[in-house]
C-alpha cells in the first residue's frame, strides 16, 4: 500500500462507508434475503423525501412572505464588487498578516488533532485491545470505554468548544488552536483506528505471539504500513482547519475570519472580497500539496512534506505565541470550577421544555433543508468538475466549476448567512440556504472525486458495443456513483447539524440562536441546557444517518 | 467460400518501444470457434484488443467485418462495434444494478437515448432478457442487485448481456481463468452453445491448454508475439503445449 491512494477512499472511511465499496470489481456477496436491501433503501428514500418537504412547509416555504424585495440591491453590489476587491497596499498588508494568524491556527490546530489522533486512534482500535488468546470475549472491555469516550468531543462544535475554553482559559491563541484540536482529534483517531484495523493482522500478531509487547508490535509491524495513508488524511484535516480557523475568527480568534466579519458589517464588499480571494488561495494550496502527496507519493517528497511541516508548525508556533501556562494556571482551574458551579444545574429557557424542543426541530430542519439543497447542486456540478476531460472546452468547464466549488466553500457559513439575510426575513430558511451553499462546495469536491475514481471499465465496455455517451453514463457511471453520493450526503447531515449553531449565531434560528442570546445575557445554566440539547440532537442525527448508509451497502 | 470475419495481416504493435506483437496473420472464417493459448505476455489480449478496435496496429491491416478499422469513418466503425460482442475477465458489470439492466446494456448499441433511459424506470424487453437469463440456466435473477449474485451467477449475467447483443463475432479474454476447473468447462460449454446456435464466430483466449483442445475447433498458440502453430484443435499434441510454455531459452 502506497501513498497514491486518493482522497474518497479516506473520507470514506469517515463516512463508513467502505466495506460497502472495497475493490474495483463486484465480488459476490452472500448474505441477506433478495429485495431487502431494495425496500430499506426505497424507505429511506421516501423518508427523506417527506423530512425535506416537512422542513421546508415549517420554514414557510409556499405560506409566509420570505423575500424582502429591498434587499436586491446590496446584493448585487455585493456581487458587483466580486469585480473590484480593495487592492490598496495598506489592505493588502492587514489581508496578509490576517491570513498568516488563520494558516497558523490551522496548522497548529491540525497538529495537535493528528497527535491526539495517532494516539486517540492507537487506543481505540480493536488491534490495540484484541485479546491473543483465545478467551470469552474477542476485546477486551477497555475498547467500549475508548471508543465511547470519543463521541462527545466530535458531537460538539468547534465554535462552542471556543465558546467555552474562552470561558476557561481567557483571550489566549490557545483556545482556538484546542478549539480545533479537540473535535478534530476525535475524527482523526476515528479514522486512524480503522486505518490501523485494516492493516494485515498477521505481523502484528506473529510478533504479539513471540511476546513482544503491544507499543513495539504497533511500531514494528502496522504503523509503517498505515503511515502513507494517515500523512495523506493529515492534509485532507488541514483543509478543514483552515476552514474551521475562520469560523473561529469570526467569534474571535482573529485572522481572516475577524476581518471578514468586520469588512461585512461595515458593508465593504471590496475588501470582503479581497479576504475571499485570499481564503481561497490558501485552500487551494493545502489541496494541491495534499493531493500531490496522495497521486505521486514518493518517499522524497513525503520527507520534504514531514519537514515542510514541521517548519509551519514552528513558525506557526512563533507568529501566534500561544501560553501554555494557562492550561495549567490556577486561574484556569478557578474559572472551569466557577464556570461548572454557575452552569449547574442547567436550566430550561423561559418557554421551557416546548421551547427547547421546538428549537431543536428547528435545527434538524435546517440541517435537512441544507443537505437536500447542497446534494442536488452538488450531484450536477461534481459531473462537470472532473478532471481529466478529453477536450480543451470541456477541462475548462471542469476548472471553472472546481473554482466555483472552492470559491463557495471559502466563504465561512456565517457570512453565507449574513448575505441571505439581505434579500430574507431571519429565520430557518436563510441558516438552512448558508449552509446548503457552503455545504455545496464542500460535497461537490467529495463527489466530483468520487466520479474520477470510479471504475471506467464498464462505461468503455458498453461505448465499445456502440452505446451512445448518454446511455453508457446512464447505465454504468450514474448506478456507481448513486449510493456513494448517498453517503456522502449523510455524512455531510452530521456535519450540517452541528454547523447550524454558526449560522444560529447571526440570528438564523434553531438552537444557535438560542445560545447566543443566552451567551449575551451570561445565562450559563441556559447556555448548558442548550449545548446538551445541541450534542442530543447530534447523536440522533449520527444514528439515524449511520442506519441510513447502512442501508446502502 | 466461407466468409471471412476477422484478418490480421502483417500486423505489429509496439507499446512504448516494447513490441508486443512481431508480422502477424491470422484469418478467422465465419462460425469458427477458435482458440489463443499461449504464455503470458505472448499478445493474446493484443489480438482481441486490436479486433475491438482498443489497440491501434503500428504496422499492418485489421480488418473486421469486411471493414478496415484504421481507415473506417467513424459511423462505419461504430455500426462495427455493434456487431462484435466482448466479455471480459473483469466481466464489467455494473454491481448496483439489476441483473435486467446490465442484461439490457446489450442493447445500448440499438437503443435510443430515450428508449436507453425510460428502460431504467421502467425495464423494457423484460422477456427477451428472461429468455436470455433461461439459456444461461438463471431466469430466476432477473430482478436481483448484481453484486448480490455469485461470481460464476456474475459470468452468467455477462454471457445473457451478449446474447441479447447477438454480435456476429464474439470476443472473450480470458473468460474462465478465475473460474474452478469444472466451472470454467461449464462456462466454455454455455459459450459454445451460444456460439453454434446462432452460428456465430467466437474467438476465446485461454490460459488452459486443454480446455482449449477439447472445447475449441481451432487452436493458435502464441509465442512472444508470433504464431507459433495453428492447427485444427484434434491435431495439436500435447508437444505442442509443451514447446509453448516451456521457459525461454
Amino acid at each position: 500500500m502506497t501513498a497514491t491512494r486518493d482522497l474518497p477512499d479516506l473520507t470514506a472511511r469517515e463516512v463508513g462507508l467502505l466495506p460497502g465499496i472495497a475493490g474495483a470489481g463486484i465480488g459476490p456477496r452472500g448474505g441477506g434475503p433478495p429485495g431487502v436491501h431494495r425496500s430499506g433503501r426505497r424507505l429511506w428514500a421516501a423518508a427523506a423525501a417527506a423530512a425535506v418537504a416537512w422542513s421546508l412547509w415549517s420554514a414557510g416555504v409556499g405560506r409566509d412572505e420570505l423575500v424582502n424585495p429591498g434587499g436586491w440591491a446590496l446584493v448585487g453590489r455585493f456581487f458587483a464588487a466580486a469585480l473590484a476587491p480593495e487592492l490598496s497596499a495598506d489592505f493588502l498588508g492587514t489581508t496578509l498578516r490576517a491570513t498568516l494568524t488563520t494558516v497558523a491556527f490551522a496548522v497548529l490546530g491540525t497538529a495537535l488533532s493528528v497527535a491526539a489522533g495517532l494516539v486517540g486512534g492507537v487506543l481505540t482500535s480493536e488491534t490495540w485491545w484484541r485479546r491473543t488468546q483465545p478467551g470469552r470475549r474477542r476485546l477486551r472491555p477497555g475498547w467500549v470505554v475508548s471508543r465511547a469516550s470519543c463521541g462527545v468531543p466530535r458531537g460538539i462544535h468547534e465554535a462552542v468548544w471556543g465558546l467555552f475554553l474562552v470561558n476557561v482559559l481567557g483571550r489566549d491563541p490557545l483556545v482556538g488552536i484546542l478549539a480545533i484540536a479537540i473535535p478534530f482529534g476525535a475524527i482523526t483517531a476515528k479514522v486512524y483506528a480503522e486505518l490501523i484495523d485494516e492493516s494485515a493482522r498477521q505481523p502484528f500478531d506473529a510478533l504479539r505471539a513471540t511476546g513482544t509487547g503491544r507499543v513495539a508490535a504497533l511500531g514494528y509491524a502496522v504503523l509503517p504500513v498505515a503511515l502513507p495513508d494517515m500523512m495523506s488524511y493529515a492534509f485532507y484535516r488541514l483543509e478543514c482547519s483552515l476552514r474551521s480557523a475562520v469560523i473561529l475568527g469570526l467569534i474571535g480568534a482573529g485572522g481572516l475570519g475577524a476581518e471578514l466579519g468586520l469588512a461585512f458589517q461595515g458593508l465593504a464588499y471590496g475588501r470582503m472580497w479581497t479576504l475571499v480571494y485570499a481564503l481561497v488561495a490558501v485552500s487551494a494550496l493545502a489541496d494541491v500539496w495534499g493531493s500531490s502527496l496522495r497521486r505521486r507519493g514518493t518517499l522524497g517528497r513525503v520527507r520534504l512534506s514531514l519537514l515542510g511541516g514541521t517548519a509551519l508548525v514552528v513558525a506557526s508556533w512563533v507568529h501566534l505565541r500561544p501560553d501554555l501556562g494557562r492550561l495549567f494556571g490556577a486561574p484556569a482551574r478557578r474559572l472551569l470550577v466557577g464556570l461548572a458551579t454557575s452552569a449547574w444545574p442547567p436550566a430550561l429557557p423561559a418557554d421551557g421544555w416546548g421551547g427547547l424542543a421546538r428549537r431543536a426541530l428547528e435545527t434538524v430542519q435546517m440541517s435537512l433543508l441544507a443537505i437536500a439543497l447542497a446534494s442536488a447542486l452538488a450531484v450536477v456540478v461534481a459531473f462537470l468538475a472532473t478532471r481529466g476531460g478529453a477536450t480543451r472546452p470541456r477541462r475548462a468547464v471542469a476548472g471553472a466549476a472546481r473554482l466555483v466549488l472552492l470559491a463557495t466553500r471559502a466563504v465561512p457559513p456565517p457570512v453565507w448567512a449574513l448575505l441571505f439575510l439581505f434579500v430574507l426575513f431571519p429565520g430557518p430558511l436563510p441558516g438552512a440556504l448558508a449552509l446548503g451553499a457552503y455545504n455545496f462546495g464542500i460535497l461537490g469536491r467529495l463527489m466530483a472525486e468520487v466520479v474520477e475514481n470510479l471504475d471506467p471499465r464498464p462505461e468503455r465496455s458498453l461505448r465499445a458495443l456502440g452505446a451512445p455517451n448518454l446511455s453508457a453514463f446512464a447505465y454504468a457511471t450514474v448506478p456507481l456513483a448513486t449510493s456513494r453520493f448517498a453517503a456522502y450526503s449523510l455524512y455531510r447531515w452530521e456535519v450540517a447539524a452541528r454547523e447550524t449553531v454558526v449560522v444560529g449565531v447571526v440570528g438564523a434560528g434553531g438552537l444557535g440562536r438560542l445560545l447566543e442570546q443566552q451567551r449575551a445575557a451570561f445565562n450559563y445554566p441556559g447556555m448548558l441546557a442548550t449545548v446538551l440539547t445541541l450534542v442530543a440532537v447530534s447523536v440522533a442525527v449520527d444514528l439515524a444517518s449511520a442506519s441510513a448508509r447502512r442501508s446502502l451497502r | 467460400m466461407p466468409e471471412v470475419i476477422v484478418s490480421l495481416r502483417g500486423v505489429s504493435v509496439v507499446y512504448d518501444g516494447h513490441p508486443a506483437l512481431h508480422g502477424f496473420d491470422l484469418e478467422v472464417q465465419a462460425g469458427e470457434r477458435l482458440a489463443l493459448v499461449g504464455p503470458s505476455g505472448a499478445g493474446k489480449t493484443t489480438v482481441l484488443q486490436l479486433c475491438t478496435g482498443a489497440a491501434t496496429a503500428t504496422t499492418g491491416t485489421v480488418t473486421v467485418l469486411g471493414t478496415e478499422l484504421a481507415t473506417a469513418p467513424a459511423a462505419r466503425l461504430k455500426s462495427v462495434r455493434r456487431r462484435v460482442g466482448a466479455i471480459h475477465q473483469q466481466l464489467h458489470l455494473v454491481g448496483p444494478l439489476r441483473v435486467v439492466h446490465n442484461v439490457n446494456a446489450g442493447h445500448l448499441g440499438t437503443w435510443s437515448r430515450t428508449r436507453a433511459l425510460r428502460s431504467l424506470v421502467r425495464p423494457v424487453g423484460l422477456d427477451e432478457a428472461r429468455s436470455a437469463l433461461g439459456r444461461v440456466g438463471i431466469a430466476d435473477k432477473l430482478l436481483e442487485r448484481t453484486d448480490r449474485l455469485s461470481g460464476g451467477e456474475q459470468q452468467r449475467v455477462a454471457l445473457a448481456r451478449v446474447l441479447v447483443q447477438a454480435p456476429e463475432l464474439i470476443l472473450a479474454d480470458e473468460p474462465v481463468s478465475s473460474l474452478d476447473p469444472a466451472r470454467a468447462e461449464e462456462v466454455l460449454d454455455l459459450l459454445r452453445e451460444v456460439v453454434v446456435g446462432r452460428s456465430r464466430t467466437l474467438v476465446v483466449s485461454l490460459h488452459d491448454f486443454d480446455l482449449a483442445r477439447r472445447r475449441c475447433d481451432r487452436v493458435v498458440g502464441l509465442r512472444a508475439g508470433r504464431v507459433a502453430f495453428d492447427l485444427p484443435a484434434g491435431e495439436v499434441s500435447d508437444q505442442h503445449g509443451h514447446d509453448l510454455y516451456r521457459i525461454a531459452t
